[in-house]
């Protein structure tokens, strides 16, 4: 079937059909993506914590930005080249368009790459640190103190990868497993560690199950954790419960007509008060249902879990598959290899709150207790404050929130390696004091492994990024910069992956006129221009969400 | 539109001109944001400085819109089609405002709420 209008425009409306199908379809991203605008102005106004403003590199963000504003003039060129039937010029623009694309895709993907590895949490005071978490060494290696572990020394997981210090560890007497969601592979796990610990994991108490009314299973207690024994009593549990919901519904199909019998003529409604299940008259037709199978842990062992599996309290924890374990929550902290960032903002809001002086506040934080070096650099933060104060005061102004209460990782870098009396702003700047960063920072964040040999004024330590030990229970939330961190990084994971999505489908329709436009271009080269400016139409709408972007979730 | 060969030609240069403004734009866009000294209003970023960024967007946004969505010579039809949906998109972003209107359930934009100026700072 030949689609009509598609080279020449419709006399009714003066366009070719599908300009009008792209510009329908624009009206309705520009309300998609306005929909997505209004939520990002609505949870900043409404965010119960300080917006992180200006928090993300701007560098990444500014060349994307030149990428698409580039792509947007080679894409238009490209159409050009067709309205003047030139087919090698065509070739290379739209090459060119893109390339553009993939380089747009490849820094944002380095970019989420560096943010799904950035570690943040929030104290229960309501400071928030952030860093890079060191990762766990094997059981029993022993590493020199002030030296990292080699790659050989570091505990790895089933999957090869390195381990996080950031680990629950829960010394267990009892598992009590769920009958229907118990994950095999982390009864696998246990079953490895407990093994490797030299423990045995044994049925609490002998079981006796039914797989149908006639046919019985037992299990002594004392028998050993394995899938196999799990997977029969959750056979047992599934045929119980089959068997005694058929029970249930007979029993209660037959209460319903004895009360029909009972009162003629009446509609359902009207009897339903009447009619329930005779339990007495069923008891001994119903299996025994067995939700949860519980084991003893001879002797108590240390199982290590990760933070987003495991809800923990002192004497118990429950694992995300409903497994429960009774025991005794033992030292779990999270250890921070490089602390890049220290931020008193929620913490001075919820002081606020409370009619609490700030700066009382944040002396009495537990960060400030307990961790000598950051104080030191907290200080040595109030030196360079009192000068941008003053500095500023001449002019009228006063520093923001983000001068007086957050310690980004330049200004980290800078106190770390400067002497208290040395710390001085640089007048006519209007900043905090900062580290200088080369390229690659601006772009990665630090080179931790280049500022960590860093020497302090005293001659005696290395490093710009101190390390700290945060106990569990200081912990109020902790998470990497995900969607899950803050309303801030959901919205903008959200606005930007929507927004990389268009870039790829964009690409992939001009990459298609680039490759395969060759027959359409020698059969109808109006046909090929007319289809090469709707799509890039849509990718200058691409360009255009992005221009709004840009500045406002890296600028402001 | 410019459609003959001629035209096309002609309006190259127009497009590199473009080009070369909206690369001009976001360049002073991220001055004004990250320069101290450039920095307009209070210190720090406010509401001139929001100000000032979105209307450099929005004249780039023009800019893009007129000239390589070529809006600036386009038949009627389209002008209704997009005026639309630009014209929803307004109003989503307007919805917003029922929120403020609403005296029980929302207080985060700061106003007649006791502590709220404290607040309106974050």
């Amino acid at each position: 079937m030949e689609i009509p209008y598609i080279v020449t425009p419709r006399k009714d409306t003066g366009l070719f059909n599908s300009k009008i199908a792209i510009w329908l379809f624009l009206a309705s991203e520009v309300m998609l993506f306005g929909g997505f605008f209004s939520a990002y102005i609505f949870l900043r106004l409404g965010a119960d914590y300080p917006w992180p403003e200006r928090t993300l590199p701007v560098l990444p963000g500014l060349i994307n930005t030149f990428v698409l504003i580039f792509s947007s003039v080679t894409v238009v060129f490209a159409w050009a080249s067709l309205k003047m039937r030139q087919w090698g010029k065509f070739q290379i623009y739209m090459a060119i368009t893109v390339f553009c694309s993939l380089v747009f895709m490849v820094l944002k993907g380095i970019e989420y790459n560096v943010k799904f590895h950035h570690q943040a949490v929030r104290l229960k005071d309501y400071t928030v640190v952030e860093g890079h978490l060191g990762y766990k060494v094997k059981d029993g290696v022993k590493v020199e103190h002030g030296k990292q572990p080699t790659e050989d020394q570091l505990a790895k997981d089933a999957k090869g990868r390195k381990i996080e210090e950031n680990l629950v560890n829960f010394e267990a007497a009892e598992f009590s497993f769920s009958t229907l969601r118990h994950h095999k592979p982390w009864v696998e796990s246990i079953m490895a560690r407990a093994a490797d610990q030299k423990a045995s994991i044994t049925l609490a108490a002998d079981l006796e199950l039914k797989t149908s009314p006639e046919k019985t299973v037992s299990f002594k207690a004392g028998s050993p954790l394995t899938v196999e024994l799990l997977d029969s009593v959750k056979e047992a549990h599934l045929a119980a419960r089959e068997n005694n919901g058929a029970v249930r519904t007979d029993n209660l199909r037959e209460q319903w007509e004895k009360a029909h019998a009972a009162n003629p003529g009446k509609r359902d409604w009207e009897i339903a008060d009447q009619v329930a299940v005779d339990t007495a008259a069923i008891a001994g037709q119903l299996m025994p249902e067995q939700p949860s199978v519980i084991f003893k842990v001879e002797p108590p062992t240390v199982f290590s879990f990760k933070p987003r599996d495991v809800k923990e309290a002192a004497a118990s924890a429950d694992l995300r598959d409903g497994t429960n374990l009774k025991g005794k929550l033992v030292d779990s902290p999270m250890v921070f290899h490089y602390v890049d960032a220290i931020d008193f903002r929620h913490l001075v809001m919820e002081a606020e709150r409370k009619g609490i002086d700030p700066k009382v506040a944040i002396e009495n934080s537990w960060l400030l207790k307990e961790s000598p070096e950051l104080k030191k650099i907290w200080e040595k933060q109030q030196v360079a404050l009192a000068q941008l104060t003053k500095e500023l005061a001449a002019k009228g102004k006063e520093p923001t929130a983000k001068d007086k209460y957050r310690i980004g990782w330049q200004e980290l870098a800078y106190y770390s390696v400067t002497k208290i009396e040395d710390v001085k702003i640089t007048p006519g700047k209007y900043a905090m004091p900062k580290a200088k960063e080369n390229f690659k920072e601006e772009f990665f964040g630090p080179d931790y492994k280049v500022r960590e040999k860093v020497p302090h004024p005293d001659g005696k330590h290395f490093g710009a990024f101190p390390h700290l030990t945060v106990p569990r229970e200081q912990v109020q939330f902790a998470s990497k910069f995900a969607p899950a961190w803050n309303t801030y990084y959901a919205i903008y994971f959200t606005m930007t992956g929507l927004h990389g999505l268009h870039v790829v489908g964009g690409a992939l329709v001009l990459a298609y006129y680039l490759f395969c436009g060759k027959r359409m271009y020698l059969s109808n080269p109006e046909w090929l221009a007319n289809r090469v400016e709707v799509g890039g139409l849509f990718w200058h709408f691409v360009d255009l969400v992005w221009i709004f972007l840009f500045p406002i979730l890296y600028l402001m | 539109m410019a459609d003959s060969p001629e035209a096309i030609q002609k309006s190259l240069r127009l497009y590199k001109l473009i080009g070369a403004v909206l690369f001009a734009g976001t360049v002073i866009t991220v001055m004004v944001a990250t320069i101290p000294w450039l920095d307009f209003g209070e210190h720090g970023f406010d509401t001139a400085d929001m100000v000032l960024g979105l209307l450099i967007a929005s004249v780039k946004a023009t800019l893009v819109a007129a000239i390589f969505m070529h809006l600036n010579h386009e038949k009627r039809m389209i002008y209704w089609l997009f005026g639309f949906g630009i014209l929803a998109a307004f109003f989503l972003v307007a919805l917003i405002a029922l929120a403020k209107w609403d005296p029980i359930h929302y207080n985060g934009f700061g106003d007649g709420v006791p502590g709220s100026e404290k607040d309106a700072r974050w």
